[in-house]
């Protein structure tokens, strides 16, 4: 790792690990495109669902790019507010359940398998 | 055979009223039954009495013998009251699991050229004797040996590939037995069909020779009298019916292609003979009734019939399933008589063809909710009734006599009336208040996809539609919801009737479209134009019904998305189930099971087959055949998967797959003390299954 200059971002102390950043990027892309349109829906009186599990997904994608221990802790309250309002929506209809848990839970296990990757603030 | 007339008779008889077109005495004014032989009739007694004895000669006869349902499956419902219900009690719950394939017939019907991705068969066999009689998708018509499936004739009447309408489907065909013919004489009894190409062809059910008597060696051309030949417009899909010796068809009109369409006319032909004894054009019931003027042509644009009629010997009626006008999403241009009929179930009077009653279920129809499914006769508390399932899922039981209904309809009210022609849009629409199949209105959260993103942008969708729930009127600055979709509730495949145990099997479909007018100008910037004016059949029928109808004449084409797919994906924008099958208590109208139709293992998203063995609930189109021992047998979801249902507990008790879609309604027979179960799987263009020619059946092995 090359020495930075004083001005750099004080944050880069640490080993980049490759997966980390592409699930960091991933998070970010679909966050982006569930924000954009999570408001176009709640622009159309639907649910405010989307944008704010949009936000919550961008948080995620840019602390894990950063590889801080937060971003577990942002999905995780990502993912059980994701879990609480599909159950308000369709409780225990496991078709319908299918598009709002499948995609989520997949991406707290890799959430999860990242932990050992990031760093935590000194 | 002294009804058989010689050809010199036969023209004279059909020159004035065919080609002069008018002043033969009217069919109706001479009715000329036969009084009844009584050593071959098991006849019902005729209702109507008013019918005078006259000298043996062609027309309308007294009512005909009916054929018994039990070794043979004689009727394209089954028995004569079209119930789909067999007396056959060899097949049980308890040894179904047994069955074994006792054989796999090819028709060798298979799409070529540009009949590609247009094949949708939905062949019912006829069994009658020791035969299945059928036809293929392009209306060859087959006989093969029902215990080992050889082929024993076939009679290709050579319809081109440019006759497809919108799909190739032959639904079944109709068989008459002349009473007064010598027993081996050529077309003692024989088979009838009506063809894409808009023949009625009757051939001998024992050679498959061409009946020489009936029309032209045995062909009557149903495109006499309707105006352009445009192949494709005007196509026959369904059996005729066959009351009291007339056969009586109507055609499919192929949808939204302009309001100057061909005919809806319901015509009756001599069953022996194939002359034209009347028509009825329901805007121009009396000028037209033994065809219209020289040069003219019946009525056009009016709502035809494509589906299955009802034949009622005893009563002498014929009960039609009417369809909508040609243009359906847009009405302001329809006519009275128009309005008066659309989307309704017609009584005529099958000796005459004067309309004696009907019965409408859709006011002002601009949702091609067309009456689908074949009614059904019953007993209803000890009324002579009919039973209606429509395409929204009501299911009515109507009076047969005099179309009232015997059970509630209901009156919805304060409808909206949208802004596209609020003058036209009924606020008023009835209901069935006894069953109705559909379900509860759609909201946002019943949007579906595979992933939060697919999801999310069928939630837009929804909101970007209009949408006020059941009925909400077509619109053209935004896409509009149509639920339940024009394929149903009830479709074709029609409902099946026990009534023994008291029971209604009925399986459907639960699907929204998601359509938009487009105006004028918009059409013709698309090229969006009527089928006469293509120049090649390349495109035609290869796509959904209504995606992309020029509904020339009207202010507005229109674009279907049938079924509501996602852009994104090509998934289905609403969750399952799409389909299902529900067993209704005859006496209360109360479901007593229902249960999703179909499994996961053939669907998936990006058409990727997903495997999975749960009942999701698929699609589906075709309907069950019931047996005494408590079996239902169907195919029709998507999943290509042939089953038998607990009728009592809806619990599926065997299955086998086809290997190709079985979109097409069963049945089942016997042969030398052996129950068989048939179904043909020869797939679905509209329903994405595979085609295929098989005709397969099951019975249990031999001890």
């Amino acid at each position: 790792m090359t020495t930075l200059d004083a001005g750099a971002p004080p944050n880069r102390s640490y080993r980049a690990n490759w997966g980390v950043m592409i699930l960091g990027w991933i998070c970010m892309i679909f966050g982006l495109i569930i924000i954009a349109g999570g408001i176009w829906l709640m622009v159309l009186g639907g649910s405010w669902y989307y944008a704010l599990a949009g936000l919550g997904l961008i948080g995620t994608g840019a602390l894990l790019i950063r590889h801080r221990i937060e971003a577990v802790w942002l999905y995780l309250v990502v993912w059980l507010g994701t879990m609480g309002w599909a159950w308000w929506e369709v409780g225990a209809d496991w078709w319908a359940e299918l598009p709002r848990m499948f995609a989520p839970s997949l991406i707290l296990v890799f959430v999860l398998i990242c932990i050992p990757a990031l760093s935590r603030r000194r | 055979m002294s009804r058989l007339v010689s050809p010199l008779a036969l023209g004279l008889l059909i020159t004035p009223a065919m080609v002069l077109g008018q002043q033969s005495p009217a069919p109706s004014e001479t009715p000329a039954p036969q009084p009844a032989a009584p050593d071959q009739m098991q006849a019902p007694t005729a209702g109507d009495t008013s019918a005078p004895d006259a000298p043996d000669q062609i027309g309308a006869r007294p009512p005909q013998p009916e054929y018994e349902i039990g070794a043979d499956w004689p009727y394209w419902g089954g028995d004569a009251q079209a119930t789909r219900f067999s007396p056959l009690d060899q097949i049980t719950p308890e040894n179904v699991e047994g069955l074994v394939r006792v054989f796999t017939y090819h028709t060798g019907d298979l799409p070529e050229g540009t009949a590609e991705g247009k094949y949708s068969p939905e062949v019912t066999p006829l069994k009658v004797g020791d035969d299945l009689l059928m036809c293929s998708a392009m209306n060859v018509l087959i006989s093969v040996d029902a215990a080992t499936g050889e082929e024993n004739w076939r009679f290709d009447p050579g319809v081109p590939n440019e006759a497809i309408p919108y799909g190739a489907t032959c639904r079944g065909v109709a068989i008459h037995s002349n009473s007064d013919a010598a027993e081996g004489a050529p077309c003692a009894t024989r088979v009838i069909e009506g063809t894409l190409d808009a023949k009625l062809v009757a051939v001998d059910a024992a050679t498959g020779s061409p009946c020489e008597g009936f029309g032209e060696n045995g062909t009557v051309d149903l495109w006499q009298d309707i105006g352009e030949r445009v192949p494709g417009w005007y196509a026959v899909t369904a059996p005729p019916a066959i009351v009291r010796g007339v056969v009586i068809t109507g055609a499919q009109v192929k949808d939204g292609q302009a309001e100057d369409a061909p005919s809806g006319v319901i015509r009756g032909y001599d069953v022996l003979t194939g002359e034209l004894l009347w028509a009825w054009d329901l805007a121009a019931p009396e000028q037209n009734r033994d065809g219209p003027p020289e040069g003219q042509v019946y009525t056009r644009g009016t709502p035809n019939m494509w589906t299955t009629a009802t034949s009622d010997e005893e009563l002498g009626l014929v009960y039609l399933p009417m369809g909508n006008s040609s243009v359906d999403y847009y009405g302001s241009n329809r006519s009275e008589a128009e309005n008066e009929f659309a989307t309704s179930l017609v009584a005529l009077d099958a000796r005459t063809g004067e309309e004696v009653w009907h019965f409408q279920t859709v006011r002002h129809d601009v949702w091609d909710y067309d009456l689908g499914s074949q009614a059904t006769l019953i007993d209803y508390k000890g009324t002579p009734a009919i039973l209606l399932p429509s395409k929204q899922g009501d299911i009515y039981i109507l009076n047969r006599e005099t179309g009232e209904p015997l059970t509630p309809v209901e009156e919805l009210s304060g409808l909206p009336k949208g802004t596209v022609e609020p003058e036209f849009i009924s606020d008023s629409q009835p209901t069935s208040a006894w069953h109705t199949l559909r379900k509860d209105r759609l909201e946002e959260k019943d949007m579906w996809g595979f992933t939060p993103i697919d999801q999310l942008w069928c939630r837009i969708m929804f909101r970007q539609a209009n949408y006020e729930g059941f009925y909400t009127p077509p619109s053209a600055e935004r896409p509009w919801i149509q639920y339940p979709g024009y394929n149903g509730g009830s479709d074709w495949g029609s409902v099946a009737v026990d009534e023994e145990r008291g029971i209604i099997v009925a399986n459907y479909n639960d699907v929204p479209n998601y359509n938009q007018l487009v105006p004028r100008e918009e059409a013709d910037e698309r090229g969006l134009t009527p089928i006469n004016e293509k120049q090649s059949a390349e495109t035609a029928g290869s796509k959904a019904e209504g995606a992309g109808d020029p509904q020339t004449g009207s202010p507005y084409a229109i674009e279907v998305n049938a079924g509501w797919r996602s852009s994104l994906t090509g998934m289905p924008c609403t969750q399952p189930p799409y389909g299902g099958i529900r067993a209704i208590d005859m006496a209360t109208g109360e479901t007593l099971w229902d249960r999703p139709l179909g499994t996961a293992r053939r669907n998936g998203p990006f058409g990727i087959p997903s495997r999975l063995p749960f009942d999701i609930g698929t699609p589906n189109n075709g309907g069950a055949v019931v047996t005494a021992s408590g079996l239902v047998f169907i195919a029709a979801a998507t999943d290509n998967l042939f089953r038998a249902i607990d009728i009592e507990t809806g619990e599926t008790l065997w299955s086998a797959v086809l290997p190709a879609g079985g979109q097409a309604n069963p049945i089942t027979y016997e042969v030398d003390g052996r129950q068989y179960v048939m179904v043909t799987a020869m797939g679905h263009h509209f329903m994405e299954t595979p085609v295929g020619d098989e005709v397969m059946a099951w019975a249990l092995p031999h001890d």
